[in-house]
């Protein structure tokens, strides 16, 4: 199993090389979409096996795969699986219909691939250096993404997400380099170095005032990199202007990294530190996001870019789990990241058929939605009734879960706020939904091209998959209770 | 206070006042040959002073007393600084009073009183000199005491003598990050104060940016003499003080004939040499947009500023 | 190579990475600008030269030319390829005049002594000591990335930042492990790159490194 794991990252890596070499074609896309399956596969076995027998090690421990990491890479799997198949249409049709050179098309599928090859070493590599650089990796990669469609508006989403960005991403090494000298002049054993899984047991003994400033860094900068506000100016851009199904990657996948990389260091600081320090500091963050998507959201006139703000709220949502910190709500946390990862991927690519079926994403122009293409119009309600919290939706019992995990521990007010902001969004999605779908179409229907049947089922069965996923667990967590169990147990003890 | 720190005082003085026009003249004589010119002889300032001294004395008689006192209270000051500042010895009769607080607000009583003999005149030249004079004092003068503060650290004491003495004693301190932070920070200021490019330039009497010249156009005969002096000077005590506080060998630390006589050689060399050097790079340097100076001031400000924190974060003194 | 002659040496390197930064933030040529940031690539280089000596580390030896190279040569390379390209205006525009930068640059660097005095505390080698002046230097390039309106000079203000991050790491614990020294050092390089191939589209799409022309998403 551990050489498995360990060799996941040379699948895309190999794809990649193959789209390079064969160019954008049925056979690649098909392959790019084979890769996340295999994902997909060896997390699922990974799984399976890590309930079972405990953590996977492989490369002399440089590769480990607790609980934790095998949650995240479940979401990688589902939300590159979504994507992946999505795009084989996607970016064929751009090809086709001549929106895209042959040769962007090419850079799209290797761009991607080096994507999944660098998030599946974010959650594999046991070195919170080379988590860094996978991470750095991920935002280089899908700035290039966002920069696909070459006009003056993706320019700017991707001048802005890469300058941000980078200032995240370098603020999270100042204090990756800085809990390594931590480490170091602890009296700690070298050995441990930036190793996280042998960092924890050791925790206890790093010095608390000076583990300050570090944590505050590596939470402020990977906080920026998931979207968290106050520093989430750049997501909205990024996402909005982003090919669709990079969009859902983005959001889905991308973002969870980083709330991942958050995770992994709370583990390592809560035991010296204690958690009032980084329970203020994510909860700052939590509110401000929720606060922030919720006044975005009300007034929001394009349809990804509604998308890209709850997105900011479910980060928010995540991160004030993270801030709780009891097994509960670390549970619910990752519940909730499978959730919100999975209809991420489903909703911006459903997005993605509204825009090519009428050409645009501003709400305005989308009215009657469900009279004039009934399957895309069904889909995208389903996404936002999810997204709005409703069950039998996954999101529904996680946020419950939250609020639950909430109250235990004393935060009334900071749950009080919360749910105030999630009513204010929860009446946001209701009002674009009714809008869009059901409003006076200002346009005649329209005529959907007629495709190949298997182009459609290429479309359709990636959405309407993740969609029931998404209600399964919602209805019953059976499949993966053991799993969350045992990821919140890494995280709270 | 016994005779011999009289008689070493009384020589600093004495010597200071010697050389800072020939220091002027040699100044202008490097600038002269690297600009192809064969220029004045080295004696012109000299000269020019003593010209001067002999011309009648002219007053707008729209000035009150304080153009007058002006020139006197100017020359009063330099002397002060010349008698303080340890440049041939640590010894003189003023050492005690030496101190980094002292200097700098002697510069700036000269400098305030020119400014308000510039202002006295009325005229649209004096007000703007003045203005301008005071734009460049009020950042130079807290950078200067900000960098002497820095080296002082190290020394333990505001006293220039026991900093010049310290830097002697530890000849490793002149390389620290903080002394050459400081040192930088002196350089751009010394410049600034002595009205040289690229803040000012001293040999124009005709531009709509000048400082020193706008301020001292209605100055006449001994008066200007006078002036013209004391800038001679207090650019001369500055380099003085710039070379020893950073290079101090030479300087006498007793009252004793001969330690007198090498440290006359020493500080004279030194003088000259920094003149050169700074004659030399003058003629490469373009006077700055007069918005910009005080651009540069800041920069200087923030150097010394820095040169601070480092001396009380980075190391211990050595 | 003596104690004291080390730290001396040391504190010089670490006192011109430092000093290259305000100069950068007073200078206002574009050009002046990249030339100051390869001295402090250079700088950078020499720390990591001088600790691998003292500590006998030939790693930290073939680190530091790395760094020579890359953050001395390549990288400013790369930006003043991007300038002569684009035939970027010559002059630094900014949000807050010099003075005004400079002081705030310096208040950064009392800041990041404050903020660093429990870390500080933990080890008293004289390189540890040195450390928040790192700090400092990658706040200066975030002060410099936010007030600076062009699309070269955040360029520019990225790679400062990075070398501060890259000081602090060779002054707080001699480098990390070379491995991910590599990987840190590939994607600075391809930050870069991207950052570079952006400006030229902008210059293209825009006429103009103007980055307040980038106004077109917004809620």
């Amino acid at each position: 199993m551990g050489g498995l794991v360990a060799s996941l990252p040379l699948v895309p890596i190999v794809v990649a090389v193959a789209i390079a070499i064969l160019g954008w074609r049925s056979l690649t896309a098909w392959a790019s979409a084979g890769s996340a399956f295999v994902i997909l596969a060896v997390a699922v076995a990974a799984s399976v096996w890590v309930v079972d027998q405990g953590p996977i090690v492989a490369l002399g421990g440089e590769v480990r795969l607790d609980a934790l990491g095998a949650v995240v890479l479940l979401l990688i799997g589902t939300v590159a699986s979504i994507t992946t198949t999505y795009a084989t249409t996607y970016i064929t049709r751009e090809v086709t219909d001549g929106s895209a050179t042959a040769r962007r098309a090419t850079w799209y599928g290797i761009l991607v691939q080096v994507t999944l090859a660098a998030l599946v070493v974010v959650v594999i590599a046991d070195n919170l250096g080379v988590m860094w650089v996978a991470i750095e990796a991920t935002t280089i990669a899908t700035v290039l993404l966002v920069g696909h469609q070459r006009d003056s508006a993706s320019l700017e989403a991707s001048w802005k997400y890469l300058v941000l960005g980078s200032v995240g991403i370098a603020t999270a090494l100042l204090g990756t380099v800085l809990v390594y000298y931590v480490v170091r002049h602890s009296g700690v054993d070298v050995d441990a170095g930036l190793s996280w899984s042998q960092l924890v047991p050791v925790a206890g003994r790093l010095d608390a005032s000076a583990l300050r400033l570090p944590i505050g860094l590596v939470i402020v900068g990977y906080g920026t990199k998931a979207g968290l506000a106050p520093l989430h100016s750049w997501l909205p851009d990024a996402y909005s202007q982003a090919p669709a199904p990079v969009g859902g990657l983005l959001a889905g996948a991308v973002s969870a990294m980083s709330m991942y990389a958050i995770m992994r260091f709370t583990a390592i600081a809560r035991p010296a530190l204690g958690d009032t320090f980084i329970r203020n500091l994510l909860i700052i963050g939590a509110i401000a996001s929720l606060v922030t998507a919720a006044s975005f959201m009300l007034t929001q006139r394009d349809l990804k870019r509604l998308l890209a703000y709850s997105s900011v709220e479910h980060m928010g949502l995540i991160a004030l789990g993270v801030a709780i910190g009891s097994p509960l709500a670390v549970s619910a946390a990752l519940l909730h990241m499978i959730g919100n990862g999975t209809v991420k991927a489903v909703a911006f690519s459903t997005a993605g058929e509204v825009e090519r079926h009428l050409g645009t994403t501003t709400l305005a122009h989308t009215r009657g939605l469900l009279d004039r293409d009934r399957f895309t119009g069904t889909t995208f309600a389903l996404c936002l009734v999810a997204l709005a919290g409703l069950p039998p939706f996954s999101l529904f019992a996680s946020e419950v879960a939250l609020v639950r995990a909430g109250l235990n521990d004393g935060l009334d007010w900071v749950i009080a706020i919360a749910l105030a902001a999630m009513m204010v969004i929860f009446t946001a999605l209701a009002v674009q939904a009714i809008n869009v779908l059901t409003g006076p179409a200002t346009n005649a229907p329209i005529d959907v091209p007629i495709e190949s049947r298997a182009a459609t089922v290429a479309t359709r069965v990636p959405l309407v998959a993740g969609l029931v996923m998404v209600a399964v667990l919602g209805v019953t967590i059976w499949p993966i209770s053991r799993l969350l169990e045992d990821a919140a147990a890494v995280l709270a003890p | 206070m016994n005779a011999s720190r009289v008689a070493v005082t009384v020589v600093q003085v004495a010597f200071m006042i010697a050389i800072s026009p020939f220091v002027v003249g040699v100044m202008r004589k490097v600038r002269a040959r690297l600009e192809g010119r064969v220029g004045a002889p080295i004696s012109q300032p000299w000269r020019d002073l003593r010209k001067l001294s002999r011309k009648q004395r002219m007053v707008s008689e729209h000035t009150s007393w304080v153009f007058s006192i002006s020139p006197i209270v100017l020359v009063a000051s330099t002397v002060t600084i010349a008698a303080v500042v340890p440049t041939l010895s640590t010894v003189a009769a003023l050492a005690q009073v030496g101190d980094l607080f002292t200097v700098a607000y002697l510069l700036l009583l000269g400098t305030v009183f020119l400014a308000l003999a510039g202002l006295d005149t009325a005229t649209a030249f004096g007000g703007m000199g003045a203005s301008r004079a005071m734009t460049v004092a009020a950042i130079s003068e807290p950078t200067i005491l900000v960098s002497i503060f820095a080296l002082s650290v190290t020394a333990g004491s505001s006293n220039l003598g026991a900093i010049v003495t310290t830097t002697l004693d530890h000849p490793s301190s002149a390389l620290s990050p903080e002394s050459l932070l400081a040192f930088a920070a002196l350089v751009v200021v010394v410049v600034a104060e002595a009205g040289r490019i690229p803040v000012d330039n001293p040999a124009s009497h005709l531009e709509l940016t000048m400082i020193h010249e706008a301020m001292v156009l209605d100055v006449s005969g001994p008066d200007l003499a006078l002036v013209e002096l004391s800038a001679h000077m207090r650019m001369v005590v500055l380099f003085g003080l710039l070379a020893n506080l950073f290079i101090p060998w030479g300087v006498a630390t007793s009252a004793a004939p001969g330690a007198l006589a090498i440290a006359l050689v020493a500080v004279l060399v030194k003088i000259l040499g920094l003149g050169v050097v700074i004659a030399v790079v003058e003629v490469f340097l373009a006077k700055l947009r007069i918005f910009r100076v005080p651009e540069l001031l800041a920069a200087s400000f923030v150097l010394a500023f820095l040169a601070v924190t480092a001396s009380f974060f980075l190391g211990e003194p050595a | 190579m003596s104690d004291t002659t080390f730290t001396q040496l040391l504190d010089l390197a670490v006192g011109t990475v430092v000093v290259a930064s305000f100069a950068a933030l007073w200078l206002r040529r574009l050009v002046g600008v990249i030339n100051i940031l390869a001295v402090q690539g250079v700088a950078l280089a020499a720390v990591a030269l001088l600790l691998g000596v003292h500590e006998s580390e030939p790693e930290l030896v073939a680190v530091a030319l790395m760094v020579l190279v890359l953050r001395g040569l390549v990288l400013p390379g790369l930006i003043m390829r991007a300038v002569h390209t684009t035939g970027a205006r010559a002059e630094v525009e900014s949000l807050i005049n010099v003075p005004s930068s400079l002081l705030a640059a310096s208040v950064l660097t009392l800041f990041a002594y404050a903020v660093s005095r429990d870390l500080v505390a933990l080890a008293d080698t004289p390189h540890a000591q040195a450390m928040p002046l790192g700090i400092a230097v990658a706040l200066i390039g975030i002060l410099m990335l936010v007030t600076r309106r062009k699309a070269i000079m955040q360029i520019s203000a990225i790679l400062m930042l990075d070398n501060g991050i890259a000081l602090v790491m060779f002054l707080g614990t001699s480098g990390v492990p070379v491995a991910v020294e590599l990987g840190i050092a590939s994607d600075v390089l391809l930050a870069v790159l991207v950052l570079q191939v952006l400006t030229f589209r902008i210059h293209l799409e825009f006429g103009g490194g103007d980055l307040d022309q980038l106004t077109e998403l917004r809620d």
